[in-house]
């Protein structure tokens, strides 16, 4: 069953320049319940727009978004997106920032505590708790961001890049702590990222986007093959070629 | 937080209290030498020895907290209403309509101008001083909260929006204090201005305060006394400025530039 149905999705920025910039021009794109999938597709062709839509904080200019068949019209916790650049309130502490989505749906102190700080372990920044973001090197950030989208436990995970500011064994950790909470909590996830080996690794489908205007180029399988480092480098290379068309244009 | 002095650097105390002690030793200096006449500027020691009686007995004491109430009453009034009209301006479009073309106006005029009305409407007594400090203090207040409300960045907004918060609780939970820096700002450059507004009305109306108090010593030629209120006045705005930005590091712990000195 269909869980995210993109239909013709058109999105255009007015803004303050004379001409307006048409970042999405209909997309279509269909995702299944607990899919992971990835996005890929040159800076500026709308990636972030795609998942802000999604999430319901800008309007659309034409098309429809449906999550569970029924349109999108308000940002809701069902969504949690872990932002490009983090979006971190700075005047919380990072347990402060981890806790906030549970406080907001009401739970227990004691409880949201416990679970805040599973997943601050789990993006390996015990001992942090008390300190405000402003402390924080950009990947420490990146990782509170992360544990603080996770603590939400939404049914749905958008992410914007989510790994781009991290060191390769970081990286490589929390990649792996993200498809243990894919396959044990079953999640439908839409992966933005600019490196093709990761979309192979996590993802099941690695959809590739045009240039701007961004439309669905093409869609890729990525959901054999992954225990075989060969096999995932000829992914990669695939995916690869594809792109690489559009970021000539660009 | 006083890092030890470096050799061959000056300890940052005498920095600090350098100027002050050198002018406050002048004025000791050209008095005892006879430069200027002590009925025009008494020295130093003889008005702190003046200001030693005067608060033994209780008198400039009790003008001083007149002071500090005036101020501070007129300045939390302006608070709350400044900031509640920041917000509505910046988050209303109509407030807006309403609230911007008067600020501008009212934003640069001397409200000192006002005083005569308020007296001729609330009487000579607390009431006309608190509702002119209010009045002078608000504007400053007002255009920082506002400009604060409408700087927020979205993707904080959207944090909040997407982790549960409601459209209207995004004011408490995310406007409010994203904003408070820029609040406390303002709340900083109007506080002065609370003191300074308190202590002219005193000297146009009766009522005592510190204001009265100096202009009654002059009119009696008692120049001590006249010098006695100044000294007061500057020790009260010292210790209520420095109160204050105790307490406005401590809130914004967690913001970067305040922890630049202030
Ligand atoms: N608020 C806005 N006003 C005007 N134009 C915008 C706005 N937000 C985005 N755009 C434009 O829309 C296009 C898509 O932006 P978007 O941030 O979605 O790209 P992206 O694919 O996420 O890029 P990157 O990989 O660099 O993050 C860009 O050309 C950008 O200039
Ligand atoms: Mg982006």
């Amino acid at each position: 069953m269909s869980k995210i149905e993109f239909a013709g999705v058109r999105k255009v920025f007015q803004g303050d320049t004379p001409n307006p910039v048409v970042a999405i021009d209909n997309i279509d794109l269909t995702v299944r319940q607990d899919e992971f999938v990835s996005i890929v597709g040159p800076s500026g062709c709308g990636k972030s727009t795609l998942l802000y839509l999604l999430g319901g904080f800008l309007d659309l200019s034409g098309g429809e978004i449906r999550v569970d068949g029924r349109a999108v019209t308000e940002p809701g916790p069902d969504r949690g997106i872990v932002f490009q650049h983090f979006a971190l309130f700075p005047w919380k502490t990072v347990l402060g920032n981890v806790e906030y989505g549970l406080a907001e749906q009401g739970m227990g102190k004691a409880e949201r505590r416990e679970i805040a700080q599973g997943y601050i372990d789990m993006v390996k920044l015990g001992g942090f708790e008390d300190t405000f973001p402003n402390r924080l090197s950009g990947g420490m950030q990146q990782r509170v961001a992360l544990a603080r989208t996770l603590a939400c436990d939404p049914d749905i995970l958008l992410m914007d890049e989510p790994f781009g500011a991290l060191d390769a064994q970081t990286r490589h950790i929390l990649q792996e702590e993200l498809l243990e909470i894919w396959s044990r909590r079953k999640k439908t996830v839409l992966f933005v990222t600019h490196d093709v080996r990761e979309a192979v690794i996590l993802a099941e489908r690695c959809v590739v986007v045009t240039a701007r205007p961004g439309r669905v180029k093409t869609e890729i399988d990525t959901s054999s093959g992954k225990a075989d480092g060969a096999a995932i480098e000829k992914k990669a290379e695939e995916i690869w070629d594809v792109l690489r068309e559009e970021l000539v244009r660009t | 937080m006083s890092a030890p002095a470096k050799e061959g650097r000056v300890p940052r105390w005498l920095v600090r209290y350098a100027s002050p002690v050198a002018v406050l030793a002048a004025w000791e200096l050209s008095v005892r030498l006879g430069l200027v006449d002590p009925f025009l500027l008494p020295a130093l020691s003889s008005v702190l020895l003046r200001a030693a009686e005067e608060i033994a007995t209780g008198d400039v004491l009790f003008h001083a907290w007149l002071t500090i109430y005036r101020a501070m009453a007129g300045f939390l009034a302006a608070t709350a209403l400044g900031v509640t009209i920041g917000v509505l301006t910046a988050r209303n479009r109509y407030c807006r309509w309403f609230f911007e073309p008067l600020v501008s106006v009212g934003f640069p005029m001397p409200k000192i101008a006002f005083m005569a009305i308020f007296i001729l409407w609330f009487g000579i007594g607390d009431a006309s001083k608190i509702v002119m400090v209010t009045l002078t203090c608000i504007f400053p207040i007002i255009s920082a909260t506002y400009l604060g409300c409408s700087q927020v960045d979205r993707y904080l907004v959207w944090s909040a929006r997407n982790m549960g918060t409601s459209e209207r609780r995004v004011l408490w939970k995310v406007v409010l204090p994203a904003s408070l820096p820029q609040i406390l700002n303002g709340l900083q450059i109007a506080f002065p201005s609370a003191l300074i507004v308190t202590v002219v009305t005193e000297m146009i109306s009766s009522g005592g305060g510190l204001g009265g108090y100096m202009i009654l010593a002059a009119r009696f030629a008692l120049s001590e006394k006249v010098f006695v209120g100044v000294v007061v006045i500057a020790v009260v705005g010292y210790a209520l400025l420095t109160v204050f930005g105790h307490v406005r590091r401590h809130i914004l712990a967690w913001h970067a530039e305040s922890q630049m000195a202030i």
